[in-house]
């Protein structure tokens, strides 16, 4: 039965901050297992809908589904409220757009810190996963680095690795591919893939690059102003004849979105 | 409001179970040990400085045998206290802010609530517990420090008599003083802490690192006035009756 649950769901989510509206009735359903890129130009909100996702905001109206519980019921001001939340999230893993490693602590101590913090897992293995993870992301022997000796592409690497250290079933990605050069944003696009594929996990990415929607999504969806202009399935997006999907995908400055 | 509601959280943080090992080692080791250089010197010199006035004060009635009775009294009842409070205070509560404003500014406490790990648990709870248990140590060891240095000036400087001071110093410094000092070193540890905590979590991302040097000289500011104006009502408390 959970298996037919969709990864997500948003019912009219609503949020601004004073008089700045962000999010407007954002609805959408994203089934189990699929991965969604979703566009739009930058301060449209696609960050705070991540945040949402994963309750680290509250949504002004509208209510948000994972795995078929609604997370904007929870309060956490309640001990019960927050333990549910938590259990909650640990079916996420979230890259952040800055990466937003520990600074304190060594590269391979950040990737090991969820497994140390949930897995029952030994050192050694720890280590093990650290290590495969590490180089699943084409980083090697970087473990006794810390954070701050590393380019930001590589940190984003590493912030990829501790992301999906713990194995999750929805991991989201905000902005994975900026920062980093063609080849090695390629590379992390096939690792999704790969991910997807072997682990079967639902990924929402972040992204301005639509080649990589292209490659990756199996749904696409525009946010603009913040409304979603279009979701649905990569085929039927890429079909579509609205404006603004057009102009996003043909990189042009003539369209409904206006740089001002 | 927002920071009565933030010291709840806190002590359930505190008081929900040992605060992670490692944590409270390391800001352990920096509040404690890593305030002795700056405190021995300036206890050195605030001890010495007690014998001077006091010596300048009761030479002229005669009364230089009395030294020891207003440095034991005015140092460790009072001045070694707060000293160690207010310098070791900022320093503390600097660092202790500055590191979590800059954990908020970088999404780092976010990451952390994503991980479905309570930042209050990982981050707060070993902070209050490691300046809890740091200042009154600290506190306890200016007491020594300026004692002895009050006795160097007064016995080699200035000829007072060094039966006489420590006799003084027994005869009005009990047990009691001693764990009064100790006492406020608790309070004003947690205080320093819980103070410093709160600025440096309420920093904002979108404040940048403009935000850590205000969160860093709000906890200064507010740790150092809080511990003056409570130090005198715990005074009041402690030895009036
Ligand atoms: N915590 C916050 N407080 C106030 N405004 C915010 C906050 N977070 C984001 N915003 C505003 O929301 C809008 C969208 O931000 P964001 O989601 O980061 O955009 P992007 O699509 O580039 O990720 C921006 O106008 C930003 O100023
Ligand atoms: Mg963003």
């Amino acid at each position: 039965m959970a298996e037919q649950q969709p990864a997500i769901t948003l019912e009219r989510v609503c949020k601004s901050f004073g008089n700045n509206r962000v999010l407007h009735e954002v609805s959408l359903v994203l089934p189990a297992g699929k991965i969604l890129v979703m566009l739009g130009p930058s301060g449209t909100g696609k960050s705070v809908l991540l945040r949402c996702l994963v309750g680290l905001m509250k949504p002004d109206s509208g209510r948000i589904f994972v795995e078929g519980q609604d997370i904007t019921a929870l309060d956490e001001r309640r001990s019960a409220g927050r333990e549910q939340m938590f259990a909650l999230r640990r079916k996420f893993g979230m890259l952040f757009q800055d990466g937003a490693l520990f600074d304190d602590m060594c590269v391979g101590d950040n990737v090991a810190f969820p497994l140390r913090q949930h897995a029952k897992m030994s050192e050694r293995q720890i280590a093990e996963r650290v290590a495969e993870d590490l180089e699943r992301v084409g980083l090697k022997n970087v473990q006794r680095k810390m954070p701050a000796e590393l380019s930001g592409g590589m940190r984003k690497r590493v912030a990829f690795a501790r992301a999906i250290a713990l194995r999750p079933r929805i991991v989201l990605c905000d902005e994975p591919s900026s920062g980093l050069d063609p080849v090695m944003s390629a590379t992390l696009d096939e690792l999704i893939l790969d991910l997807h594929r072997s682990l079967n996990m639902t990924f929402v990415v972040i992204s301005h690059d639509t080649a990589e929607a292209r490659t990756i999504a199996d749904y696409i969806g525009l946010l603009y102003k913040g409304e979603l202009q279009e979701f649905g399935p990569k085929e039927q997006v890429l079909r579509s004849s609205r404006l603004a999907i057009n102009q996003f995908f043909d990189r042009s400055t003539d369209g409904p979105i206006q740089v001002l | 409001m927002e920071f009565l509601h933030f010291v709840r959280r806190a002590l359930v943080a505190q008081f929900s179970g040992p605060p992670p090992r490692d944590e409270f080692v390391r800001h352990a080791l920096d509040a404690g040990v890593g305030s002795l250089p700056l405190l021995t010197l300036l206890t050195i010199f605030a001890g010495m400085n007690l014998s001077v006035q006091a010596y300048g004060t009761f030479v002229r009635f005669g009364g230089q045998d009395l030294l020891g009775l207003f440095c034991g009294v005015g140092g460790i009842r009072e001045l070694y206290p707060v000293m160690a409070a207010v310098i070791c205070g900022a320093r503390i509560g600097a660092t202790l802010a500055a590191s979590l404003a800059n954990m908020q500014i970088s999404e780092q406490v976010e990451a952390l609530e994503v991980m479905a790990v309570d930042p209050m648990r990982l981050l707060v709870a070993p902070r209050l517990w490691a300046v809890t248990l740091m200042l009154p140590l600290l506190c306890g060891y200016a007491d020594v420090v300026g004692l002895a240095a009050s006795y160097w000036a007064a016995t080699e400087q200035m000829g007072v008599n060094g039966g006489t001071f420590m006799e003084q110093v027994r005869d009005i410094v009990h047990l009691s003083d001693l764990a009064a000092g100790v006492f406020k070193g608790v309070v004003f540890g947690w205080l320093v802490a819980i103070v410093s905590c709160y600025h440096g979590y309420r920093a904002l991302k979108r404040d940048g690192a403009e935000g850590v040097g205000v969160a860093t000289n709000r906890a200064i500011v507010h740790s150092a006035v809080l511990c003056i104006v409570l130090n005198m009502f715990l005074s009041a408390l402690l030895y009036v009756r």
